[in-house]
């Protein structure tokens, strides 16, 4: 094991997202951009497959905004960082992230691990590692919540819904690992000092080969509106109820709707 | 006329989404599942006009069947591809459509098809939005879960071709599989379901909740921390995104805060009921009925109610 990539996306914190009730449109004016959650764990795994191997331990990053998400991943335990920061990618689908992502890796001279997450907060499509090996002509392994590295063998423990499945892999391969297969640390002050001292290194979609034409989704965005929400909201605890009458107003309640 | 194709892991999922092509438009369906060949006959008599059997070989990934369906979408250029959206299933489905170059559409509900475009609407941000997206590509792939659509009705006098589809198996090879046992609970069935969130102290007060659960005649269900973090429940049991999704006639949000992640699950319940202390807990705001209180004190009181009524 020569060198491991982990994939990680720059999104928008969710906490920051605004709705607004009557148009249910979204305002992401405030959002601040985070390290997406489930990645922690994916650059986490590959930390821990350095420690166990001494590979080289390499972030790839594509998307809007990506050059500012540097300093965070570096202070994790990458050892680089190349990343492809555009802003068409904000309307990028799977298709065009594994592309993107599958050029850099080629770009860089291939790798014998890639580390992605399940999914991304935003958009949750769970598409982009499977797609990626598939690009790449890797093996593709999906769901890993075990990691072992065995000589030039890897040996995976997939977390599926019928259990789990043991699976073993020569030559390279791209993974998913799910958010059990470690518990992150928060990076201490001399990692995020030490983030700074890392290579980090700027590629562009010319740089790959890519025209922004070929970067363009498949996959048309027709709306993004909050789920509309039709709920009674009855709050039986108004104007200092007790919990007995409440409860007994909710039995009331729940009765005549045919519930109870 | 068009032709659609449906892969799924279990024939019974398969089921579902012949019924979700054929609501879209008349026209071939192909079905590929797992089992046996008396469950590909059993997807002719769902709708499918020919079935072949998924059965991977020793050793072989289910995904690995990716290499031969490419091929075969290549000759037959489906123009919707539905599959059922099992981790497997989902990766399946992007292996698929990488090598098609084909968009995919992950968790697509409520599609819908117009001039040969494709619509389809998927959860994103956490279950905080809804986004509609389409595509008119030649092959469009989407992942369903299962539920999502109900299967048609069997007319077992409906003929048509079964076969099996071999896979040649590729450099990740499966070496043993540790199957989990089987919950005896079956959520996504439930008509009353109470689910227990971080608004509980301690493991020992779940003893209020599987109480009220007894008097309600409802399963017991939680918040994903309660399942991952503190593994007070069994994994199975947490709803939401990446867990359970749930129909039940009434939930009971007992201590659940209510992030959109577990809004999510549960927002198809026809009548929601959060019991939270915190007044500015988001979960009052998706629920038709709230109880602003604490929990020790709340539970007893509703399971001793509930179970007057029920012996009336």
């Amino acid at each position: 094991m020569k060198r491991v990539i982990v994939c990680y996306k720059w999104v928008r914190d969710g906490a920051d997202i605004r709705v607004d009730e009557r148009t249910r449109t979204l305002n992401l004016d405030k959002a601040k951009w985070m390290l997406n959650e489930f990645d922690r764990n994916a650059i986490e795994a590959g930390v821990q497959v350095k420690a166990a191997t001494g590979c080289e331990l390499i972030g790839i990053t594509a998307g809007a905004r990506t050059e500012n998400s540097a300093k965070d991943a570096l202070s994790r335990g990458l050892d680089a960082l190349c990343y492809l920061d555009d802003p068409l990618m904000e309307r990028a689908d799977s298709r065009t992230t594994s592309k993107v992502l599958a050029g850099m890796v080629e770009k860089m001279g291939g790798a014998d691990l890639v580390i992605c997450s399940e999914a991304s907060d935003d958009e949750f499509a769970q598409q982009t590692s499977a797609r990626l090996a598939a690009l790449l002509g890797y093996a593709s392994v999906t769901y890993v919540q075990g990691i072992e590295v065995s000589g030039e063998v890897l040996k995976l423990g997939r977390k599926l819904e019928d259990g789990i499945e043991d699976v073993e892999v020569e030559g390279a391969a791209v993974i998913s690992v799910v958010p059990d297969i470690n518990d992150p640390p928060m990076p201490g002050i001399r990692q995020i000092l030490g983030a700074k001292k890392k290579p980090s290194t700027a590629l562009s979609l010319a740089e790959i080969g890519l025209t922004g034409e070929q970067a363009e989704p498949q996959l048309r965005t027709e709306s993004v509106l909050a789920p509309e929400v039709r709920r009674k909201k009855v709050q039986l605890s108004a104007g200092g109820a007790s919990a007995a009458d409440a409860v007994r107003s909710l039995v009331q309640h729940l009765v005549s709707d045919g519930v109870l | 006329m068009n032709t659609h194709w449906v892969i799924a892991e279990h024939a019974r999922h398969a089921a579902e989404l012949i019924s979700a092509a054929k609501a879209l438009e008349p026209g071939t369906v192909v079905a590929f599942a797992g089992g046996d060949e008396e469950a590909a006959r059993g997807l002719i008599a769902q709708g499918a006009d020919s079935a072949f059997v998924l059965a991977p070989g020793p050793g072989a990934l289910w995904e690995d069947f990716a290499a031969a369906l490419t091929e075969k979408a290549k000759a037959e250029q489906p123009s919707l591809i539905l599959v059922g959206a099992s981790k497997r299933g989902r990766s399946l489905a992007a292996l698929l459509a990488a090598n098609l170059d084909a968009p995919c559409i992950s968790d697509g509900s409520r599609l819908a098809l117009d001039q040969g475009r494709l619509t389809a609407e998927r959860m994103v941000l956490g279950g905080l939005a809804m986004k509609t997206v389409s595509s008119a590509a030649r092959t469009v792939i989407v992942t369903v879960s299962p539920g999502v659509y109900a299967a048609g009705p069997a007319d077992t006098s409906r003929q048509g071709s079964v076969g099996r589809l071999e896979s040649a198996g590729g450099n990740a090879r499966v070496t043993g599989r540790r199957l989990r046992e089987h919950s005896q609970v079956d959520l996504g069935a439930a008509a009353r379901v109470v689910g227990v969130g971080r608004g509980f102290a301690e493991k020992e007060d779940l003893a209020l909740a599987v109480q009220l659960a007894q008097a309600m005649g409802a399963e017991l269900a939680c918040s994903r921390p309660i399942a991952e973090f503190f593994r007070w429940m069994p994994e199975e049991t947490y709803l939401g995104i990446s867990g359970q999704v749930i129909k039940p006639e009434i939930y009971v949000a007992v201590g659940i805060s209510g992030q959109p992640q577990h809004v999510f699950g549960i927002r198809d319940a026809k009548v929601i009921v959060s019991i939270n202390k915190d007044e500015n807990a988001p979960i009052h705001q998706t629920a038709d009925y709230s109880i602003i209180g604490d929990l020790k004190e709340v539970l007893p009181l509703l399971g001793e109610a509930v179970s007057k009524v029920s012996t009336r």
